[in-house]
């Protein structure tokens, strides 16, 4: 899990251009969303959507499903664990 | 200050200078304007996700009002926010357009996309401080104090704005020039002889 956790720290810094940010910077409890953590916004929602279909083969089609799986990196790592299709 | 200026801040490629004191940043293996947002201790996650004319003029404003002591957290109606540059939001339209450049790997990236507007960056440190006052950006040939003070002078227009915090906000293709001033109503008769003075 460990493994995945620092991927996806790799690729949410390449897809939303977190310049100047390394995976260390990223707490993976930390929340995603809000004012805290990595204070990311429904654009960047967008770009994490695009991201678990193009790398993992994971359609989110559930908004509501969204808000659960990207609380954090780690709830984000285990919902890629259990649903990649690549 | 002696300058008639409250505050005033200089960002260009090789030093930060804040009201007169130049400011050690050491330089590392990331970007310049990273380098100044860690040493200067700043703790703002959205940082990181802003395209560099945003991050030029966030670092502008946030050295600037340093010493000013407004309250972050308290809506503010009495500051205004003035920004010009000469090349508008280009750096950030250039990394868009590469993304949708090769039709074999075309993606309209969202994250880049919304900072092809060169007045994100006013809104950008309006959310930061609390500034509801009225903001703008102006794009010109160069830094004319003239016209710059111009602008800050139709803020104030407004009876109810106070303070004004303005800026030469400018950063393409690696190129950063930034000069961020807090100004208030009783400093502007010296303001054009002091943006000239302070842009030099």
């Amino acid at each position: 899990m460990e493994e995945l956790i620092t991927e996806l720290k790799k690729e949410i810094i390449d897809v939303l251009n977190l310049e100047g940010m390394t995976p260390e910077d990223i707490d993976s409890d930390a929340p995603m969303f809000g004012d805290e953590g990595l204070a990311l916004d429904s654009i960047d929602a967008l770009e994490l959507i695009v991201l678990l279909e193009k790398n993992y083969g994971i359609k989110l089609a559930n908004a509501a499903a969204g808000k659960e799986v990207f609380k954090s990196v780690r709830t984000m790592a285990e919902y890629v664990s259990k649903n990649r299709t690549k | 200050m002696d300058n008639g200026i409250t505050s005033y801040c200089r960002i260009t490629n090789k030093a930060v200078v804040v009201n007169g004191e130049k400011h050690t940043i050491p330089r590392t293996d990331s970007a310049w304007l990273s380098d100044i947002y860690h040493a200067e201790n700043l703790s703002y996650p959205k940082f990181f996700k802003m395209d560099n004319l945003a991050k030029a003029g966030f670092l502008g404003a946030e050295l600037t009002l340093q010493d000013v002591g407004i309250d972050k957290t308290e809506p503010k109606k009495n500051i205004a926010v003035v920004c010009c540059n000469r090349s508008s939001s280009l750096d950030d339209d250039t990394a868009y357009q590469q993304t949708i450049q090769n039709p074999a790997d075309y993606y309209p990236s969202p994250a880049v996309f919304v900072y092809t507007l060169a007045n994100i960056v006013t809104g950008e440190i309006s959310i930061r401080n609390k500034i509801m006052g009225e903001s703008a950006f102006y794009v010109m040939e160069h830094c004319n104090p003239q016209k710059f003070c111009s602008f800050v002078r139709g803020a104030f227009s407004d009876k109810t704005i106070d303070a004004c915090l303005c800026g030469w906000t400018e950063y393409n293709n690696g190129n950063c020039d930034v000069l961020f001033l807090f100004v208030t109503r009783n400093e502007l008769n010296d303001l054009e002889l002091n943006i000239e003075k302070l842009y030099r």
